[in-house]
């Protein structure tokens, strides 16, 4: 099968030609086109990476055009990053396709959607068995296409088209850096194909200035795609996209582009210190950023969707870290996970219309599948014990420590505690105490859009035993070729992670839970000394005043600098262009005295520049 | 000259020209005699085929070995040939689009539009061929009174008549300057031949000399300019191509422009190239005056790309974008890698196929709604969702977004600047940068096709002349951004065109 991966990306793009020509009279039928267009993707991909468990790194390479002396190649490689992508993409990518089909029931551009989910999943699967930079650049250029179409989905929202805008424009200014990276890459090793820069680089042919210039330009690519500070402000915006698009583009695959990008060039970057320093405190800073504004967001994507940026950047911080095998673990489990909740939250978005967490409350009887699941996903990126992400987050912190970045280590660590804290902040308003809105009506979501929910809740349970300390480090030694790869770290990591988790949760239940909970646990436990009493009421009051209002001012802080320090500086450099677009234009007064005279007034500039300087420059 | 020596030339490798030539007179003639209320569409058709019997004899000529008859002035070498091909690709396609095309009064002069179209194509042929000043003077002069009569050739439409009128006096500033640059040089060389002249120019010692040789360069290009529109002599074009006839415009923005490329690539390498410069070190007078070119580039990427920026009307949208690809252009030229011509090319190939498909589909909006406001492009997708995939390539294209043309064209430009010692970062920091501006306003449009509403749906009858226009272009602009060896293999047999000066 290996030799034939090609044909897994083209599955989606023929489901994306097919509707393209046929979807209008194929109306709600599409969605079957997709699904088994992507099934086969799956199974394709499963194939592929069961036969890559046992056999070396399959590539196929041919000339692609040639630029006078130098090849351009293309092709592709099945390693084992690429064939865990595949399965990972693939798979999430089915379980949308299925969920879409309730979700999106009754939409008049039912088959649009679906067609353009095709061409989604054919780029997102073209990316992550390339061989080579420019193959690679030219799908993270389509995969933004894709997500640009599907944000600015619902066209006829203002927000949703600005929204959609927005992330092609933010996420291209990455793309800058990727480019001249890239090119800054051919041009020292002539060749854009992986295997050939890492040889040159090993070689030493490349200066350790050049390495890490261009590894730092390849990782603004990154920055931008994976939601990164500064560039992060489109992900949050691109949730006026339908629900299942958040989950599929913007949790699960597109977004974990950059870190997959990083990933694939890990030994660039092995090769530059200060390169490495730099995705690390880029990914260890935006963790925490992004988690700290997730505390005070009400809108139930929102807050996923800064959890997302958060854990994007525990990925980056792995990586940094030297963490290769930690960065694409939590990325796996991450996917799941993630995709799991903004699934989970469509279902509940779709049951009460709204998206404002402080109109819901009290679904946990009235929707009995979803909540619980809900449920999982969210004690999964809390890094509560035993389910995945609380393996691949440990995974990270070990990275870190042992890596010798404390300050980032203790950054990371209060992350985790607010990740624990405002998720089930989020659980609690959605599912527990009383319904605040008005929607009272509610059902529990259609079989169509549970399964995929359930699959997914699975694997947001298991997927962490792929690689423990306990059982074996199965991911580990497939992604590296070596066995038992686990670092032996201080077992003290794995109890301050699970301590801050809990203490989160803990915090969010006293806060947001507790409301009816505290006064039943007050009224029959009174025989309870009243010191404990006193001291328990001193925790919720200490945790209120200092560390709530605490992160409440900071994460406000830092909502400002991203509204006025970031975004200003963006909106600097928009209106400086739109100012010379606006003098150009004044110019162009339609008297044609005028055009002659910009010319005659060029050649003068030009000839006295000739003059003053004698002739040459 | 006797009859005798007068055939002894090799005529056969003028072919190309002869028919084009001969269509034209026969065109004129029969649009005379023909009755005043017949269709003169057949007249279109007629021409057509006479552009297709040129590109096949171009390429039956494809193997001939460099030919230079009549003195030198008449050159058949590797860059005529693969530029001539562009440029009769390109009216071929233009020529389709302008028998489809219907303004609202209705196209009174469609007899007139065909053979002046072609007289303005011989004009861009000579100069491509022409080894000699005067040869290549009269072939610019004959485009460009040609063209500007077809910018006004709607005569009952006052932006039309603005637009010729505005044409006709930047010309003539533009020709004059140039002629003077080019007295300059004659002075020099006291020769036309452009052999002999870069014979001439190379043995140039004295510094003051080179000075004048250095004006004369900056007069040259800034009289040129005006036919790519680039800074400083670009003014003209958005009011020019708003007025003219859309196949008119399509004509100036491609061919005409690539005419352009072609005598400045022509003039300046083998004039120039050989040419000693008064610098520290003795260098090419080529080499030396980069900056300047480089600078121009520049500013061309920078205004075109922001000025478009605030365009309502689409057809000065493609105007400022038309300069802006011209700023494109001029990087490959002022990187003077040794990929140059190569990569320009490619590039002149890949903007000719995705800026004819804007147009065509661009034409065919505009007619119906009467109007070239942008915003008649809104809903495009819900109306005819395969003319707004077609229009959403060609926008993806000129963006140069991967996996179409635009984008080769665009690295391999890239790569040039970075290809030679020392590299042009800058340049290329402001290709990459402009290019950014231009995704907002590409965008714009795109936002307009697949996100808008439309304001009825009836579907855009697309005619069959246009619908081969764009399924050509379309076809043209993935083919060659997937697999661009199709285009490089075809150019390898030139061997960068080292045959210049032979």
């Amino acid at each position: 099968m290996m030799e034939n991966a090609w044909i897994i990306p083209l599955f989606p793009l023929v489901s994306f030609f097919i509707l393209l020509v046929v979807g209008k009279r194929m109306k709600e039928a599409s969605a079957y086109v997709g699904m088994a267009a992507t099934l086969l993707s799956f199974i394709g991909a499963v194939a592929v990476f069961a036969e890559r468990l046992n056999e070396p790194t399959y590539q196929v390479k041919q000339v692609w055009f040639t630029i006078g002396n130098m090849n351009i190649t293309a092709g592709f490689e099945i390693n084992p990053l690429n064939a865990l992508m595949l399965v990972v993409v693939s798979l999430v990518s089915f379980l949308v396709h299925m969920y879409s089909k309730g979700y999106m029931h009754g939409d008049e551009r039912f088959s649009v959607f679906y067609a353009y989910l095709g061409l989604f999943t054919f780029a997102m699967l073209g990316l992550v068995i390339s061989a080579n930079l420019l193959q690679t650049y030219i799908f993270w250029e389509l995969v933004g296409l894709g997500s640009f179409l599907l944000i600015g989905f619902y066209f006829y929202k203002e927000e949703a088209k600005a929204a959609a805008k927005k992330a092609f424009i933010m996420t291209r200014i990455g793309d800058v850096g990727l480019l001249i990276g890239m090119i800054l890459l051919f041009w020292q090793t002539g060749s854009f194909q992986y295997d050939d820069i890492f040889a040159a680089v090993k070689a030493g042919s490349v200066s350790e200035t050049m390495i890490t210039l261009s590894a730092i330009l390849i990782f603004i690519g990154a920055v931008g795609k994976s939601g990164q500070f500064p560039l992060h402000t489109w992900l949050p915006d691109a949730m006026e996209g339908p629900t299942p698009v958040s989950a599929l583009i913007h949790a699960a695959t597109m977004v974990a582009a950059g870190v997959y990008l990083v990933a694939s060039l890990f030994p660039l970057y092995e090769a530059s210190e200060p390169a490495m320093l730099t995705v690390a405190v880029v990914g260890g800073f935006t963790a925490i950023f992004a988690a700290s504004i997730g505390l005070v967001q009400t809108d139930i994507k929102r807050v996923l969707a800064y959890s997302t940026v958060s854990q994007l950047g525990y990925m980056m911080l792995a990586l940094g870290s030297g963490g290769y095998v930690a960065g694409i673990f939590h990325l796996t489990t991450h996917a799941f996970f993630k995709a799991l909740l903004f699934l989970a939250a469509g279902s509940v978005i779709h049951a009460v219309h709204t998206q404002d967490i402080e109109k819901m409350g009290g679904l946990w009887r009235k929707m009995p599948l979803t909540a619980p699941l809900f449920l999982i996903g969210t004690l999964a990126i809390s890094g509560v014990p035993l389910l995945s992400g609380f393996f691949s987050k440990d995974e990270i912190l070990v990275a870190a420590w042992t890596n010798g970045h404390v300050i980032l280590f203790w950054l990371a660590v209060v992350a985790a505690f607010f990740t624990a804290f405002y998720m089930f902040r989020l659980f609690f308003l959605v599912f527990g105490g009383d319904m605040r809105g008005d929607a009272h009506d509610v059902h529990e979501s259609p079989t169509v859009m549970t399964m995929p929910m359930i699959v997914l809740g699975v694997l947001a349970v298991v997927a962490g035993y792929i690689n423990t300390p306990w059982f074996g480090t199965f991911l580990g030694d497939f992604l590296t070729g070596e066995t038992n790869v686990h670092e032996e770290a201080p077992a003290w990591i794995m109890v301050v992670a699970t301590a801050v988790s809990l203490a989160g949760i803990f915090l969010a239940w006293l806060m947001y839970g507790k409301k009816s909970l505290s006064r039943d646990w007050l009224s029959s436990r009174a025989p309870l000394t009243y010191n404990v009493l006193f001291n328990k009421y001193y925790v919720d009051e200490f945790y209120t005043i200092t560390v709530g209002y605490a992160t409440k001012v900071l994460s406000l802080f830092l909502q400002y600098v991203d509204r006025f320090i970031v975004e200003g500086l963006a909106g600097l450099i928009a209106s400086l262009t739109k100012a010379i677009g606006t003098l150009g234009s004044r110019w162009q007064n339609g008297q044609v005295q005028m055009y002659g005279a910009a010319m005659f007034i060029g050649l003068t500039i030009l000839v006295v520049i000739l003059a003053f300087t004698g002739g040459y420059l | 000259m006797s009859w005798d020596t007068l055939m002894q030339y090799k005529w056969g490798v003028m072919t190309p020209e002869f028919i084009v030539l001969g269509v034209a007179t026969a065109l004129s003639l029969i649009d005379l005699l023909m009755p005043n209320e017949k269709s003169r569409r057949p007249l279109g058709l007629f021409a057509i085929a006479g552009v297709i019997v040129a590109i096949v004899s171009l390429i039956g000529l494809l193997s001939v070995d460099t030919t230079s008859i009549l003195y030198d002035t008449f050159r058949l070498d590797a860059f005529g040939k693969a530029f001539k091909l562009l440029l009769l690709t390109g009216a071929a396609l233009v020529l389709l689009l302008a028998m489809d095309y219907q303004p609202k009064e209705g196209m009174k002069y469609q007899g007139e539009f065909y053979y002046l179209f072609l007289t303005a194509l011989l004009g861009a042929m000579i100069m491509t061929s022409s080894g000699d000043l005067i040869t290549l003077f009269v072939g610019l002069e004959l485009l460009s009174i040609s063209s500007y009569i077809l910018a006004g050739l709607r005569k009952a439409h006052r932006l039309s008549n603005e637009s010729a009128l505005k044409y006709v006096i930047n010309g003539g500033i533009s020709t004059a300057i140039t002629l003077f640059g080019m007295s300059y040089v004659f002075g020099l060389t006291g020769s036309t031949n452009l052999k002999q002249m870069a014979v001439q120019l190379s043995m140039l010692q004295d510094s003051g000399h080179q000075y004048v040789l250095a004006l004369a360069f900056l007069m040259l290009f800034v009289g040129l300019s005006f036919k790519l529109a680039s800074v400083p002599f670009h003014m003209w074009a958005p009011d020019v191509y708003q007025g003219a006839p859309t196949p008119a415009t399509a004509f100036l923005s491609v061919v005409s422009k690539t005419a352009g490329f072609v005598i400045v690539l022509r003039l300046f390498i083998t004039l120039f190239a050989a040419a000693l410069s008064q610098g520290k070190e003795p260098s090419s007078m080529l080499l030396s005056m980069q900056d300047y070119i480089a600078f121009l580039a520049g500013a061309t990427m920078i205004i075109g790309n922001t000025v478009a920026l605030k365009q309502r009307n689409v057809k000065r949208l493609f105007a400022y974008s038309s300069i802006a690809h011209a700023g494109y252009l001029l990087v490959g030229f002022a990187a003077m890698s040794w990929v140059m011509i190569d990569s320009m090319w490619f590039y002149l190939a890949a903007y000719l196929l995705m800026n004819l498909g804007a147009f065509a589909i661009l034409q065919i909006v505009t007619d119906e709604a009467g109007s070239e406001d942008i915003s008649q492009f809104a809903g495009l997708y819900r109306r005819q969702p395969l003319l707004a995939v077609m229009m959403g390539i060609f926008v993806l294209s000129l963006a140069g977004i991967p996996g179409t043309a635009g984008f080769i064209g665009k690295v391999h430009i890239f790569l040039g600047a970075f290809a030679t010692e020392p590299a042009h970062y800058v340049l290329a920091a402001i290709m990459i940068a402009t290019t950014i501006v231009s995704y907002v306003y590409y965008f714009g449009l795109f936002t307009q096709i697949f996100f808008r509403p439309a304001a009825h749906h009836e579907p855009v009858k697309v005619p069959l002349g246009v619908t081969i226009v764009i399924v050509v272009c379309a076809l043209g602009t993935i083919a060659f951004g997937i697999m661009p060896s199709l285009a490089y293999n075809f150019l390898d047999q030139f061997q960068h065109f080292g045959d210049f000066l032979r």
